[in-house]
């Protein structure tokens, strides 16, 4: 059974259970089989958030076990480090360009977010592709691309699925006041990715 | 047509296939979205109700009206409504009856992991349980049929990652029910001892008759036949799993019907291959039941008692072995933990950082103040289920002693209130209690993503509803001192506080203000920080805000977050904290 494992991970309110959504609708609109598996509840609290998405011929389960993501997807630098031991050893990873610090509690403790974070990331998954979504989304108009973009970035050698089932499932997802700039969020995201 | 459906969705979509008129509930994670998505069909009569057991109960007296009905709640909802659902066993149905329970196993949003399998065993009654989001569907639909034909409510069983599935679903059209009325029948629901006995034997028959029919189904318990040498009997989430894993080399048995469990099938299973397991999550259920016919399996003893199953634990439990393996290695990474906070601007903040500041014991309640109980605020002594803070407070304020007796508040949100709050409350009156119940007025089931209660004053399609007034409430179960406060006001929270604890009855103190995110309020201007004014005292920042971050030593506030409550500006003594001036 060949089944291809997306793991999507971020901060609440990012928007990772939009883009898991098109992408699963993308794999639909191959006419393959898809599981996507996501925590509601807490996400809208500023809280980490992940969804595991599963594509196949036939896809019987839907969580992805650590060490066995073909890709990785983070909306955010500490939470695309606190997955990367979701990858497989030739698995890659898009993660975007963005520090969200957690919530601090002492002034004199330090910054409570982890140094050198791009290197360090970079050093355990080399092939690891650093994007700056915030600012390509803001360069768009709207900040709300950017799990647009990361989709795009990661479609770029995504076999599996063609660029026209991305479109069509941006279509479907979006309404048409929307669609036209997610279409271009896309391209922009594969031309960056 | 194939649809890509979230599990919730799809047992809305069988609910409705199946021919429902009447959906009911109580918000609660992983639970929720199912009436969220049942209120879509304009042609089905949904609304929440103010707790688990009310929404079953109205659904019991729907069934007696011929109409099928669907009741949703999570799993320790139904520990809410077990009376009426272990005692509507008894009368069984007329329209079709199904509850929904939905497990959490790993705990990922509730106090505890039961396993609500052993309730539906306990009670009697009809179970069923989807492994993936088609199940959902069309389990759901038949669940009402099955209720129907067996006389019994059917407990359709489900899990967070059979809730918050998504996939693939077949939507089919909706069926034409003959109609059916009202039937008086007293023996049947008027459950008095002499008829209560006569019923048991109706339970029986039914469940005996249902196990026929399981021990039969090739539909609701298949068998994937591959060899005889390793069989796997499993049921629900873990099905995916097992099928993944075992589906080249054992037989597998699933069951979707698991209360009455089809004991002569898995018994015929079990005979006919050399070595049997069984995978399923929590407690050892199926398990037990084999153990008991005396069959040899293997099951629990591979696994965690706790948590989800996933396919490295099941493989490991049927392969010895794992395939997938950890190939970075974060060790090293210092990776901070991101908990989930109040909302910037959340008008619990400035409640609960008087709380802290004032050393009060806080017997706290579920919702999204249960955050209070986490760093920096650490405000909150206790949180165990729904309404339990108005009893605990009383408990705990009389019998605390020293720094405890009058110094001990009860913290419930108005929907936790209304749920269950209000019966302890009288029990504070009637029994003089003298501790000060706050309620966090907020107009909304806000934690569950901001669901309509019985003080919101609107109903689930957003139309106009009667509003039960809080204050009027609390007056007329006797509690003379009732008082609206402004939970952005710091001074006046602590002088209310002080004053109520100190007095020599029941207080209740309600902090009335809209949610922030649910009713999208923009408080303020933001604030800024000046320097220069700054003692590094750090009290800003252990109010616990999302916008207010620290950068080399000093306090930062996010723009973009800061809703302009003006908490952290009130306990910034020398004033660096200031609101900035419109432009």
């Amino acid at each position: 059974m060949n089944i291809v494992n997306i793991m999507l991970s971020g901060v609440g309110g990012q928007g990772i259970l939009t883009s898991g959504r098109v992408l699963a609708l993308a794999a639909l609109d191959k006419g393959l089989d898809v599981k996507m598996s996501e925590v509601h509840g807490m996400s809208q609290r500023g809280g980490n958030v992940d969804s595991h998405i599963r594509i196949g011929e036939s896809v019987p389960s839907s969580l992805i076990p650590k060490g066995g993501a073909d890709y990785l997807i983070s909306f955010e630098l500490m939470e695309g480090l606190r997955y990367l031991d979701y990858l497989k050893p030739e698995g890659r990873a898009i993660i975007s360009k963005l520090k969200i610090t957690p919530l601090s509690s002492n002034l004199k403790k330090g910054a409570s977010y982890p140094e050198n974070i791009e290197e360090m990331i970079l050093q355990k998954a080399p092939k690891a592709k650093l994007i700056e979504a915030e600012k390509i989304a803001k360069e768009l108009g709207d900040i709300r691309m950017v799990n647009i973009i990361l989709l795009g970035a990661m479609s770029k050698d995504f076999t599996l699925l063609e660029k026209s089932n991305f479109e069509n499932a941006i279509k479907q997802r979006f309404s048409p006041k929307v669609a036209p700039l997610c279409l271009k969020a896309f391209e922009r995201g594969i031309e960056n990715g | 047509m194939k649809k890509l459906m979230l599990g919730n969705e799809a047992v809305a979509r069988g609910a409705w296939e199946g021919g429902v008129s009447f959906g009911s509930g109580y918000p609660g994670t992983p639970s929720t979205e199912i009436l969220e998505y049942l209120v879509k069909y304009d042609d089905v009569t949904v609304q929440w109700a103010p707790n688990e057991k009310v929404g079953y109960e109205v659904s019991v007296g729907v069934s007696l009206a011929g109409r099928r009905a669907l009741v949703t709640m999570k799993h320790v909802g139904l520990n809410v409504a077990a009376d009426p659902f272990f005692s509507s066993s008894y009368m069984g149905v007329n329209g079709g009856l199904v509850c929904v329970s939905a497990d959490d196993p790993g705990m990922h949003s509730s106090q505890d992991e039961q396993d609500n399998r052993l309730l539906a065993k306990a009670a009697k009654v009809l179970m069923v349980e989807p492994s993936d989001v088609e199940e959902c569907r069309w389990m759901t639909k038949e669940a009402f049929s099955l209720s129907e034909e067996f006389d019994s409510p059917v407990l359709l069983r489900m899990t967070t990652r059979v809730c918050h599935q998504t996939g693939v679903v077949h939507p089919e059209e909706k069926i034409v029910l003959p109609e059916k009325k009202f039937v008086k029948d007293i023996p049947k629901y008027v459950l008095l001892p002499s008829n209560a006995r006569e019923r048991r034997h109706k339970v029986e028959e039914r469940l005996k008759n249902a196990m026929k029919f399981g021990n039969e189904s090739d539909k609701w318990n298949p068998i994937f036949r591959k060899g005889n040498k390793i069989g796997v009997i499993t049921s629900g989430v873990a099905f995916g799993y097992v099928y993944e894993l075992m589906s080249d080399e054992a037989s597998i048995m699933k069951i979707g019907l698991t209360n009455p469990l089809p004991l002569e099938r898995m018994k015929r299973f079990a005979e006919s291959v050399e070595k049997l397991y069984v995978v399923e999550e929590l407690e050892p259920y199926i398990e037990e039941a084999l153990k008991a016919m005396g069959i040899k399996v293997f099951g629990s003893e591979l696994r965690p008692y706790t948590g989800e199953l996933n396919l490295t634990i099941v493989e490991k439990m049927l392969k010895g072995k794992e395939s997938t393996k950890v190939t970075i290695d974060l060790s090293d990474a210092k990776i901070n933990q991101r908990p989930p906070t109040l909302c910037p601007g959340c008008s619990h903040r400035g409640m609960f950082t008087i709380f802290r500041d004032m050393g009060l014991k806080v017997m706290g309640d579920i919702g999204c103040y249960t955050l209070g109980a986490i760093n920096p605020l650490k405000s909150m002594d206790s949180c165990m289920c729904m309404g339990a803070s108005v009893g605990m407070a009383e408990g705990l304020d009389k019998f605390g002693g020293e720094g405890v007796s009058g110094k001990t508040v009860g913290v419930i949100g108005d929907s936790t209130f209304f749920h269950s709050g209000i019966t302890g409350l009288i029990d504070m009156v009637v029994n003089k209690s003298k501790a000060t119940l706050v309620i966090l007025d907020n107009r909304l089931t806000a934690m569950t993503g901001g669901q309509p209660h019985p003080g919101t004053g609107m109903d689930m399609k957003g139309n106009e509803s009667p509003r039960i007034d809080l204050v009027e409430l609390c007056k007329a179960v006797g509690v003379k001192r009732v008082r609206v406060i402004d939970p952005y006001n710091l001074e006046e929270i602590k002088e209310v506080l002080e004053e109520d604890l100190k007095a020599e009855e029941v207080s209740v103190i309600i902090a009335k203000a809209p949610c922030v995110l649910g009713f999208k309020v923009k408080l303020g201007n933001v604030v800024e920080v000046n320097v220069d004014l700054c003692t590094r005292c750090g009290k800003c920042i252990r109010v616990g805000c999302m916008a207010i971050g620290e950068k080399d030593g000093y306090p930062v506030i996010d723009e973009n977050l800061c809703n302009g409550c003006g908490v952290c500006v009130q306990v910034c003594e020398p004033s660096a904290l200031a609101f900035k001036k419109q432009n």
